[in-house]
Formats: structure tokens, C-alpha cells, sequence
């Protein structure tokens, strides 16, 4: 595992690469992107998934799915830092011609287990794709992220009851927990969620985690689940994180800087230079 | 039509043991029947289609064949963007099976009705569309669809259904089925309403009209050269659906004709873009909607 201070480093240039990315597309959720880049980059780089890099169709290779489809861009920026995405195709977000969007999208990497972006599939697959791992008796786990908001989609409950009825302890789900919504907080939304006594009375093992703490996520991430249950891993995070003009903040749900002050406040908080606003 | 469906299924279960047989708490004994034979091909999901449609999806991405299997009502409009985004647009080897279609499950009412499906799903990619009219056709239809590699729906009816088909018949996708060949008068018809099709073709020949009889089993890809042929040497065509004339096989046929610029009359005999009235047994609802044997007659009479 590499230095903290490194990984600090290396975090603060992956939300730079992504705001840049976003801003010339004209269109991210960049906000969503913060608040789960540490647990994509704990999946991905801190040795969380097992995956084979020169086979994406590897059999036993634990299976990711971003259930929150709109954070996309950091997971395409997670693909691209460890070389599961060459810079042409990462860079051409959103551009003429390009070859990645603003959703993930299996038929435009090799490296996305499904499409996703309408709120509320990904449980109901995951919890597929992990019912046939155990069937065919592989030791593969399947991790799915969802976003807090997202949790307000039935088709989730209906899959936490499945998850449970079918006992599927290779099966993780990660909360991306950030508070916000599109429109407002989740609590202005739908009163106390009361995660933990949701989740725990629909029979899944419950666990809560710093969302940006790399060597906690990590530890979590890693554990194995209880024999026969799934486990939801709370991730309390912060939405914006790293942008402190946009950290907590429900208008920049959807929203790139425009006026002068706020790509100052971009600028200072990712450390760009001018001519990387010019570029 | 459910028993030829269930046989068909454990037939090719025994054979492959990625083929798994999905349900929303809709088994009857033809399913316990399935679940005593192969107890680790079957799974009810619970009364859940929309999770079930996209665990199917999961499911078929690990390697395994999974056919789901409830009311199509509940399929095709209720799950309708789990059967678009996660089985669909990635192309995944799923089934997607509605039972009770058109107007079968004739006295709950037009809840479980399925007479828009091939309006909503004929209009999404990677999706072929069955709809077979007898027994028979379903068994064919089901080993059609398992050798096929991507998503296919098959709108299948309840039972009992009359059989017109012997031992030989053999289904391809987009190929129809000439049953008469006899004049100038072509109706095309789909799914198990072929039955009351084909007491209306005997009030009008017995009258003396020339009829050919068209059964179109595939919905998607359709079989537009059996279609264009049969229409260029009628003076008039007429189309017997079990669904909303608006959207359904007689609007297909609509864009076949003006594509190839057909002036050839085309009159659609289903639901007038109505939910259906009435309650009781199956006859009795399609009678009250005008869509039994005679009343189809005396409607395509009036036309001609």
C-alpha cells in the first residue's frame, strides 16, 4: 500500500483530472464524483477488487457495479489511472466523436459490468450476477455501490429482501452516505433514514465507515462478510469533497463553476494553473 | 399454452444447466412439476418483477440462461426499464416470458391485461418478439428463442388453447405461417385469438369470399417479404390482433405498406385504443369487445 501522503497526492490530481475532464465536456456530476473517489480508489487501486488486468472476461474476478451511474466520470478516471483506460478514450468525454458519456456504459468499456443511470438497477444485478457466482461455486465477490438518494427507488428494497432470502454472502453493498440529493438533503426529503435499523431489519449485516478514509475503506472493504449475509457497508462521506465552495452544498448537485469567484474557488481548492483553465 | 411452455422448458433444463426458470411468485402446479425435476433451476424471486428482470440480467452476465416467467402485464409495463437498460441494451441472454396475453386472464380485467406489449417492446432494440398462437407454436417458439443468444420476449396465452398445427410444424424467426391460400382477401392475425380468426374465415367463405389466412408468430423481426407479397395480390387486408390497434401488429403492417408505398386497404381489428370491458371467461370478453369469431366477421363484412 502506498504512503498516505502520497495517496493524498495522488487523490487531490484525480479530482483535478476529473473537474478538468467534466468542465470541457461542459457537463459532470462533479459533486457525486468527490464524495465516492475514495472508495472507487480503494476498489480499484488499493487491491480491493481481484480483477486480471489483461482479461476483463475473467471468471472469478470480483465484479464491481456503480449503481450511482451518474459518478461515472470518476470511475472512468479510476479506469484511466490504472491503465483499463487508454488516455484517448478517457479523454473524450463528451467530446465530438467521443467514446465515453456521462453514464457508465458496458458497451463503451470492456471494463463496465452494466450500464447503469436510471436510480435503482444496480442491487437487483449485483444480487444477480452473485446468486449465479455462488451457483457455479466461485469465491468471487460482487460489490455494488449505491448513493444514499438513490435508496429511495423500491426496486433497492426489493433486492435487499432478495439479497437476504438468498443468503448471498459474496455480496457487498457500499452506501456512498453524503446526505444530499439532487434537489435537497435526504433528510429534508424523507425525514431520519435511520439507515442502519433499515437495513439491519431487512437481515443484512450492517457496518459504517469513513467514506474518505482510505486504510479504514480499505480494512472494511476487505473483511469477509457473516456466513449467509450480505453486508452494507455506510460510507459517511462528504458530497463536493475537496471543493470547499461545493462540499455539503445541495445546488451543486449538477453544476460546473461560472462566475469568476467560483472557478477562483476551483482553482485554489485543485491547485490549476491558468494554463490548465486555458487548455 | 402454460403446460407446453413448462414441458418445453424442463425439456431443455435437462440439458443445460444454465438454463434457469425465474419466477414472481406466479408458479402454478406446472412449475412445482419444474421444481421437482431440476429444485436448482428454479427461483422465485418474490412478488418483485422489476428486480427479478434485472437479477436475471446479473445473472445471464456470470454465463447462466435465465427465462422469467410471470403476468406479461407485469413484465412488459411494469418492468419495462429493467427490460430495456439491464437485459436490452447490453444484449444479455434472457427470456422474457409473459403468460396471460391479449385478453387471457379475462376476468381480473384490464389490471392484467396485456393488450399494449407489442406496442411498448416492439419499439426497443436487441429485443425479438413471439407470439405464438397454439401450443405447438409455443413449444417451437421456446426452443427458438433458447437458441437464439440474446434477449427475446414471448407472449404466450393461458391454456387450453385450440392446437392447428401437426407434429411437423417447425417455427422460424420472421417467417410466417400461410394457413389458407384463397382469394383476395388477406387477414394476418397473431397469437391465440388465431382460433376465433379462423371461425370468422369460415362464416366468409362459406358466403363465397375468397380468403387467405396469415398467421404471424414473430412480431419482431416480421416477416415484411410474406407481407408484401400477400398484400400485393389482395384487394384488401385486414389485420386480428388481441391488443390496442395503436401500436400493435396491424400498425407494423401499416409502416410496411406506406414504406414500400402499398395503396392496398388495411383495416385493424382489435381494441379501439380502449381498455377492454367486461369480466368473465375468456370468450366472453372478447366477445363483449367484439373481437369473437362472428363479431370479427360481421366487421370484416361491413368492410368489404
Amino acid at each position: 500500500m502506498a504512503d498516505i501522503k502520497d495517496t493524498k497526492v495522488i487523490l487531490q490530481g484525480l479530482r483535478k483530472k476529473i473537474f478538468l475532464t467534466g468542465f470541457k465536456g461542459g457537463m459532470a456530476h462533479l459533486a457525486s464524483c468527490f464524495s465516492c473517489l475514495e472508495i472507487l480508489y480503494t476498489l480499484y487501486v488499493d487491491g480491493v477488487l481481484r480483477i486480471d488486468k489483461e482479461n476483463s472476461k475473467w471468471r472469478d474476478r470480483d465484479r464491481f457495479i456503480l449503481s450511482k451511474g451518474h459518478a461515472g466520470l470518476a470511475l472512468y478516471a479510476i479506469l484511466n489511472h490504472i491503465g483499463l483506460m487508454s488516455d484517448a478514450e478517457y479523454n473524450s468525454y463528451l467530446q465530438p466523436g467521443g467514446v465515453i458519456g456521462g453514464e457508465p456504459c458496458r458497451r463503451d468499456s470492456q471494463w463496465i459490468e452494466t450500464a447503469t443511470g436510471s436510480l435503482g438497477h444496480g442491487l437487483s444485478f449485483a444480487a444477480g450476477q452473485a446468486m449465479a457466482l455462488k451457483l457455479k461455486k466461485s469465491k468471487a465477490r460482487v460489490y455494488v455501490l449505491l448513493g444514499d438518494g438513490e435508496i429511495q427507488e423500491g426496486t433497492v428494497w426489493e433486492a435487499a429482501m432478495s439479497a437476504v432470502a438468498m443468503k448471498l454472502d459474496n455480496l457487498v453493498a457500499i452506501m456512498d452516505c453524503n446526505e444530499i440529493q439532487k434537489m435537497d438533503f435526504i433528510e429534508k426529503t424523507i425525514g431520519e433514514p435511520r439507515w442502519r435499523d433499515k437495513w439491519e431489519s431487512f437481515g443484512w449485516h450492517v457496518e459504517e465507515v469513513d467514506g474518505h478514509n482510505i486504510v479504514s475503506l480499505r480494512d472494511c472493504l476487505l473483511e469477509n462478510n457473516e456466513q449467509g449475509k450480505p453486508r452494507l457497508i455506510i460510507a459517511h462521506t462528504i458530497k463536493g469533497k475537496g471543493v470547499p465552495i461545493m462540499e455539503q452544498n445541495p445546488n451543486w448537485h449538477f453544476k460546473l463553476p461560472k462566475s469568476k469567484k467560483e472557478k477562483m474557488a476551483f482553482a485554489q481548492a485543485l491547485d490549476i494553473s491558468e494554463e490548465e483553465w486555458e487548455a | 399454452m402454460q403446460s407446453a411452455y413448462i414441458g418445453k422448458l424442463m425439456e431443455i433444463a435437462e440439458h443445460d444447466a444454465t438454463v434457469m426458470h425465474l419466477l414472481a411468485d406466479s408458479g402454478t402446479g406446472y412449475d412445482e412439476m419444474f421444481r421437482y425435476n431440476f429444485p436448482k433451476q428454479i427461483y422465485n424471486f418474490g412478488i418483485s418483477e422489476e428486480n427479478m428482470v434485472a437479477a436475471a440480467a446479473g445473472m445471464a452476465s456470470v454465463g447462466f440462461t435465465p427465462f422469467v416467467y410471470t403476468a406479461g402485464a407485469f413484465l412488459a409495463y411494469r418492468s419495462l426499464e429493467f427490460i430495456r437498460d439491464d437485459i436490452c441494451f447490453q444484449n444479455h441472454n434472457v427470456k422474457i416470458v409473459g403468460m396471460g396475453s391479449g385478453l387471457s386472464w379475462s376476468s381480473l380485467g384490464p389490471t392484467h391485461h396485456t393488450t399494449e406489449d407489442i406496442a411498448v417492446l416492439r419499439s426497443i432494440p436487441n429485443l425479438m418478439i413471439f407470439s405464438p398462437a397454439t401450443p405447438k407454436q409455443v413449444t417451437a417458439c421456446v426452443q427458438a428463442a433458447y437458441e437464439h443468444k440474446g434477449p427475446v420476449y414471448i407472449r404466450i396465452g393461458m391454456n387450453n388453447e385450440k392446437e392447428f398445427f401437426d407434429e411437423n410444424y417447425t417455427f422460424i424467426p420472421g417467417h410466417n405461417d400461410v394457413l389458407q391460400e384463397n382469394g383476395d382477401i388477406s387477414i394476418f392475425v397473431t397469437g391465440s385469438i388465431l382460433e376465433e380468426a379462423y371461425v370468422a374465415v369460415d362464416y366468409l367463405s362459406k358466403e363465397g369470399y375468397g380468403v387467405n389466412l396469415i398467421n404471424v408468430p414473430c412480431i419482431k423481426p416480421l416477416d415484411s417479404d410474406n407481407i408484401l407479397a400477400m398484400a400485393r395480390k389482395s384487394q384488401k387486408c385486414f389485420v386480428i390482433e388481441e391488443h390496442n390497434i395503436l401500436g400493435g401488429l396491424g400498425s407494423a403492417l401499416a409502416e410496411i405498406f406506406s414504406t414500400y408505398g402499398l395503396g392496398t386497404s388495411l383495416c385493424r381489428l382489435g381494441l379501439k385504443d380502449v381498455f377492454a370491458a367486461g369480466y368473465g371467461t375468456h370468450a366472453a370478453v372478447r366477445k363483449a369487445n367484439g373481437l369473437d369469431g362472428f363479431s370479427l366477421y360481421q366487421r370484416i363484412k361491413e368492410e368489404l
